[in-house]
């Protein structure tokens, strides 16, 4: 990358040479060939990438491993998806979103509840959006669990999501089992999580799913 | 039958080009005046065919002929007569339809200007090259982007264009005026191909094709500003730019266009930056292609995800092909037909256009860098990483005062060399309006660097223009309002209430979302206050009509108009599409958008976005355009010099005609 801007970068000032300074050999054809080459290896960039509706990731990830959750910590403590004891709901929202700030007072609800017992937390992804405009949301509606950045829309393509509320609920093992379009609530999240953690030991999530 | 008069046009078109290539090269090869004459009759062929083809499809859309795969697809019985018309280019094979169409209506009237100079082999050349762009798009019709594929299994309806595209009557506007823009290129591309390829790089041809690049930016222009109009009106975000790859692509020609515009009254009063201003239309033409194969190809992500097609390979090679048919001429011929002419100042006209040339040049690269940064560095790490709208934000803006004092500085700097006395007493009024600009904004509330900066570096620049056109009314009476100075000054006034305008409304945007209910209850007012202004919900309104269904809601606006958002749906889309309805006056626009469908308990969710002087954009773009008009008109004539423009000894093709030695009469007494 960094070869390519300077290269660039030199192109644009020798682009200007033909004005200021004294006849040289051939300057003209060398910036030429700095351009041809540039655009070459541009050309060759472009020719060897995939189109969008390849890369697209899969809409339905229930029941497969959760994609890691990339971007920098807003608000709260750094987390780690894998290694977990705990049910984790991971919530794309923005403060813009309606349906997000609907479902805020939910979010909380079931954040407090199972902080108590300890058995399941909340993961917020920003979706397109602004830190200060998040920091400025929780500290307005509360809330004090994991916000993390958006790691430029890339995590909300892994998981693919399509439009903000939509929350997943990831197993203590890493897997998908539910995901929830716009706004999620306390109850729904509580009746799924039972419907596992009843008798069966979790590594049977697979199958359940 | 629609299908076999359209294939039979773009037949015609495919035909007349390589005809047309054929006996072009022939002609001027062998010197055979009779046979470059024949590209008249090949231009009057290619535009038929156009013609044809358009026609064909346009019936077909009218008559809901759905046996076409293009009509089945983008057409319905439903859709208003407006948007059935305008569906002939919402998607790709009818975009290149049109374009095609375009592009032969510009070979047509390049034959049309020059045809007393048809065997001139500088026209030879040109018409070539704009013969072997048309036989490209007219190619790609019968190939991949075929428009009139037939249908075994004929539906009995379809489901209409992209909801988007026919829920506000400007998206019927804005693709023909950005492809006039587009396709305008092609003409000084041409000329710039004939210029390297004859060697004739004197100022003759520059005149000639100066007015075709200002024709091909006005219509780039207004392209743009309606495309910023239209998703301010209708996408709802509150926005009308957001360096989107699809928005990028239509900028990058602009800006390289801009700086030919400028550079070429260098070389017109001091002949030099002759290879420079090639360059740069050479560009600009690249770029128009660049921007058409990152926008149809798929390869980045955009928002307006119109297409999923075939023809990326075939415009990138295109693309290739420009660039290396460019670049082999400037470096072979380059260096012999430079200008040996130097600035004398920096402190000069001249020195302020090359100033400006190097900082649009920046911007130019630092927004194509940007738009093809995530597939850059796909390339090297593996790793997608969009650079996003802050780095736009971070990147421009002092690329963009920049701009702004260039306007303030140029217009007062006479050519060759300013002494500081002169620039004291010309600067002085531009100074204190730009003061007073800036003390008013103070006045009014507005705070922060940039915003302030801008305001005062855009009044001072308003000055500028002012005096420039002061001093040319007074001297020349209204003639003083035409011409390509004082044209471009009124251009300049344009551009600067866009620049406040950006940036007022960039800065001072009030955003809130609120849900509203038409009884009020606790935690759910009837009224809310955004910005001074208050929002009153009167009542949901919903209506079904076989082209869409929508659900309302009609808000009162500071007691005054009512207003009513909605949402709509359309029958080929599950996905609810917003139309916010918009309050404009001078000052600000109160943007009204629903977020939620009202509820059957009489609640609804409602987005306001205050942004003050949005109005001043489309106020901006329409004076950019007079000026254009005016510019575009002889103003005072001035001989341009014309410099030694020693024609290249033809060593390599001793068949060169020998009339080059001529001096060309182009331009003059007109």
């Amino acid at each position: 990358m960094t070869t390519v801007a300077d290269d660039s970068t030199h192109h644009d000032g020798s682009a200007g040479a033909p004005v200021g300074r004294p006849r040289r050999a051939r300057p003209t054809l060398v910036a030429a060939v700095v351009v041809g080459v540039v655009m070459a290896l541009l050309v060759l960039v472009l020719a060897t990438r995939e189109r969008a509706g390849e890369r697209t990731a899969s809409a339905d990830l229930i029941g497969e491993q959760a994609p890691s959750v990339g971007g920098d910590v807003v608000l709260g403590q750094p987390f780690d998806l894998g290694a977990s004891d705990r049910w984790t709901v991971v919530n794309f929202f923005a403060t813009w979103c309606v349906p997000c700030i609907e479902e805020h007072p939910e979010l909380r609800a079931f954040a407090e509840e199972h902080a108590e017992r300890g058995d399941a937390r909340v993961v917020s992804v920003v979706y397109d959006d602004k830190s200060s405009d998040v920091r400025d949301f929780f500290e307005k509606n509360g809330g004090t669990w994991t916000v993390v950045g958006s790691d430029e829309g890339r995590t909300a393509l892994d998981w693919g999501v399509a439009k903000v509320p939509e929350s997943y609920l990831v197993s203590p093992t890493g897997i998908i089992v539910e995901r929830f379009v716009g706004g999620v609530t306390r109850q729904a999240l509580d009746q799924v999580i039972s419907l596992y953690d009843q008798p069966v030991a979790i590594t049977s999530t697979t199958e359940g799913g | 039958m629609n299908a076999a008069f359209g294939t039979g046009g773009v037949v015609l078109g495919v035909a007349g080009s390589l005809g047309a290539i054929v006996t072009l090269a022939l002609g001027l090869r062998g010197n055979r005046p009779a046979l470059l004459r024949m590209s008249r009759t090949y231009a009057l062929m290619v535009l038929a065919g156009a013609v044809v083809s358009f026609a064909a499809m346009e019936r077909a859309l009218i008559t809901r002929d759905f046996s076409l795969e293009y009509v089945a697809k983008n057409g319905s019985s439903a859709t208003p007569a407006l948007y059935n018309f305008a569906a002939l280019w919402s998607a790709l094979e009818g975009s290149i339809l049109l374009w095609g169409l375009i592009l032969a209506g510009f070979t047509v009237a390049v034959v049309w200007k020059f045809r007393d100079r048809l065997t001139d082999p500088l026209v030879g050349w040109a018409l070539l090259t704009m013969f072997v762009v048309c036989l490209f798009f007219f190619g790609l019709m019968l190939g991949p982007a075929n428009p009139f594929r037939v249908l075994a299994d004929v539906p009995a309806d379809g489901p209409g264009p992209n909801p988007l595209l026919q829920n506000h009557p400007l998206m019927a506007f804005h693709p023909p005026m950005l492809y006039l823009g587009y396709v305008g290129f092609t003409v000084p591309f041409a000329f710039a191909i004939a210029a390297l390829a004859t060697g004739r790089l004197g100022e003759g041809w520059l005149v000639e094709t100066r007015r075709w690049t200002l024709f091909a930016w006005t219509f780039l222009t207004v392209g743009i500003i309606l495309g910023a109009w239209w998703s301010h009106e209708v996408l709802g975000w509150g926005g009308y730019w957001g360096w989107d790859p699809v928005e990028n692509a239509s900028l990058l020609p602009w800006l390289t266009g801009t700086a030919f515009i400028h550079s070429v009254m260098v070389q017109e009063r001091r002949g030099m930056l002759r290879v420079w201003n090639l360059s740069l239309l050479c560009a600009t033409f690249a770029l128009t292609i660049l921007g058409t194969f990152l926008t149809r190809s798929g390869v980045v992500d955009s928002v307006h995800a119109f297409s999923n097609s075939t023809i990326g390979p075939l415009l990138l090679g295109f693309f290739g092909l420009i660039v290396a048919v460019t670049v082999g001429l400037v470096g072979w011929r380059g260096d012999r037909l430079r200008s040996p002419a130097r600035i004398d100042s920096p402190a000069s006209r001249e020195g302020a256009f090359l100033l400006n040339n190097v900082v649009f040049a920046a911007f130019a690269f630092v927004v194509l860098l940007g738009t093809v940064f995530p597939l850059i560095s796909e390339a090297l790490s593996n790793e997608r990483v969009t650079v996003g709208v802050p780095y736009f934000e971070r990147m421009t803006m002092p690329i963009g005062l920049m701009l702004l004092f260039l306007m303030a500085m140029a217009p007062v700097l006479p050519w060759r060399k300013a002494s500081t006395e002169t620039l004291r007493t010309r600067l002085l009024w531009p100074g204190w309006i730009g003061t007073g600009v800036l003390m008013f904004a103070v006045l009014i509330g507005a705070r922060g660097f940039a915003p302030l900066l801008a305001f005062f570096l855009a009044g001072f620049a308003g000055g500028a223009a002012l005096r420039q056109l002061a001093l040319a009314t007074r001297r020349q009476g209204w003639r003083g309002l035409v011409g390509r100075t004082n044209g471009g000054m009124i251009v300049h006034i344009g551009v600067l209430l866009i620049g406040v305008a950006f940036a007022a409304s960039n800065s001072y945007q009030v955003e809130r979302d609120a849900r509203l209910c038409i009884e009020a209850t606790s935690g759910c007012p009837s009224t809310i206050t955004v910005d001074g202004h208050t929002i009153t919900y009167v009542r949901a309104t919903s209506e079904v009509t076989p082209a869409r269904s929508q659900v309302g809601g009609q808000f009162q606006v500071d007691g005054g108009k009512v207003y009513e958002p909605v949402l709509q749906k359309f029958p080929n889309g599950t996905q609810q599409i917003g139309r916010p309805s918009v309050r404009n006056s001078p000052t600000d626009s109160v943007l009204l958008s629903l977020t939620d469908p009202p509820t059957s308990t009489g609640s609804v969710a409602l987005k306001v976005i205050v942004q003050p002087m949005i109005v001043w954009l489309w106020i901006g773009g329409g004076v950019m355009v007079v000026g254009s008009i005016m510019a575009a008109f002889p103003g005072q004539r001035r001989r341009p010099i014309d410099p030694v423009s020693a024609p290249v000894p033809s060593r390599d093709r001793p068949a060169d005609p020998p009339h080059h030695e001529e001096p060309v009469p182009v331009g003059a007494g007109r």
